[in-house]
């Protein structure tokens, strides 16, 4: 699977060790952001870069900050291989 | 802040929520760092026991053969021995055998902790246990100079257990009751009571300390002393007899006045 692709799913996954099962209610309520929750994977409908960063905000615009960083620190090895172009700026 | 008669306002809603999910990450986090201490835990035992089972087969494997060529020397196949040597084959299959006693013992228990013994519980007879076992020992402690004497009560010895095991623990008993004690008798009293079988064995010998007692029936918890006396001692013995009590759920406890003063001995286990 392209990382671009996994980024969505481990920020939903460490965010979901946090707050529980809210982290995959606020991921569908992202625009551009298809989430299939019993399979464990998402879509992108439009720029994969600027649905992440939506995804981002939707939480640090609930959960405040430290949020923001849970995101960071959840892909941080995911994007260790990833081109800067290639990550969105958010998760830089 | 918010009183229950006014409405919480967006910022305040905001705050609590940020704090919330700070408190919330601490746990998580905290939850994380267990998780992996758990993990490297679990490893740490698994190579533990993979360690202990590749010694002891190895250790196992040395004893045997040499117990083979020792027992060779003493039956004739290498020709004919002078006494001297006689007596250092004899030695070294005494020497052997233990040996071989006290890695089956380790490997023992580490099957127990794992699980890996499944014991063949059946109806039997516990005084019947018993009594072939102070048959079978009466000859070691006379050798010692010690009575081995038995009392038993008239009344029900049926239990639920494997013969095997319940025999193992309780030689492992009167085994120790005989290496820690250098003069007088031991006692093996036998009663069934309210639907309960109690064993006791009682010795005139180096006694528990109090200190010792808090420790005996745990891993590797010999008595401070017992390698004085037994040089041999593993700390193996009587958790192993706690291990076959508890799979029986029975009991296994020790009782003394202290250093010196003898040991008592009880084994408890529901009747059938």
């Amino acid at each position: 699977m392209e990382n671009i692709l996994q980024i969505p799913i481990k920020i939903i996954k460490e965010q979901e060790m946090v707050i529980g099962p809210l982290a995959w209610d606020e991921a569908k309520k992202v625009s551009g952001l298809n989430v299939d929750q019993n399979n464990n994977s998402v879509s992108f409908s439009g720029d994969s870069k600027e649905v992440t960063n939506r995804l981002v905000a939707q939480y640090e615009r609930i959960f405040g900050k430290a949020s923001h960083e849970v995101c960071r620190e959840a892909v941080k090895d995911l994007i260790a291989g990833m081109s800067p172009e290639e990550i969105p700026s958010s998760l830089r | 802040m918010a009183t229950n008669d006014t409405p919480i306002s967006s910022d305040e809603y905001k705050t609590v929520t940020e704090e919330l999910y700070k408190r919330n990450l601490e746990l998580a986090n905290l939850y994380k760092k267990v998780d992996s201490l758990n993990h490297e835990l679990s490893n740490l035992i698994k190579q533990r026991e993979n360690l202990v089972h590749l010694v002891t087969h190895k250790v196992k494997g040395s004893f045997t053969r040499s117990k083979y060529i020792f027992a060779c020397m003493l039956d004739g196949t290498f020709g004919e021995i002078s006494s001297e040597i006689k007596k250092r084959a004899e030695q070294g299959l005494e020497s052997d055998k233990m040996g071989i006693q006290t890695v089956d013992l380790v490997l023992n228990v580490a099957n127990m902790q794992n699980g890996i013994i499944k014991y063949d519980m059946k109806n039997l007879d516990f005084k019947d246990i018993v009594m072939k076992l102070v048959a079978e020992k009466s000859g070691p402690a006379e050798t010692k100079g010690l009575k081995l004497e038995t009392q038993i009560k008239d009344g029900i010895y049926s239990v639920l257990g494997d013969a095997f095991w319940l025999k193992e623990a309780v030689a492992n008993l009167i085994d120790n009751s005989i290496k820690y004690t250098k003069e007088g008798q031991i006692t093996l009293t036998l009663e069934s009571q309210n639907g309960k079988i109690l064993l006791k064995i009682q010795d005139t010998g180096i006694g528990i300390t109090p200190g010792d007692k808090e420790n005996l029936f745990t891993e590797g918890g010999r008595g401070k002393d017992s390698v004085k006396i037994n040089v041999d001692s593993t700390g193996y013995g009587l958790y192993s007899v706690k291990l076959i009590l508890d799979a029986h759920k029975g009991r296994v406890w020790a009782e003394s006045e202290g250093a010196g003063k003898g040991s008592q001995f009880f084994i408890e286990l529901d009747e059938a």
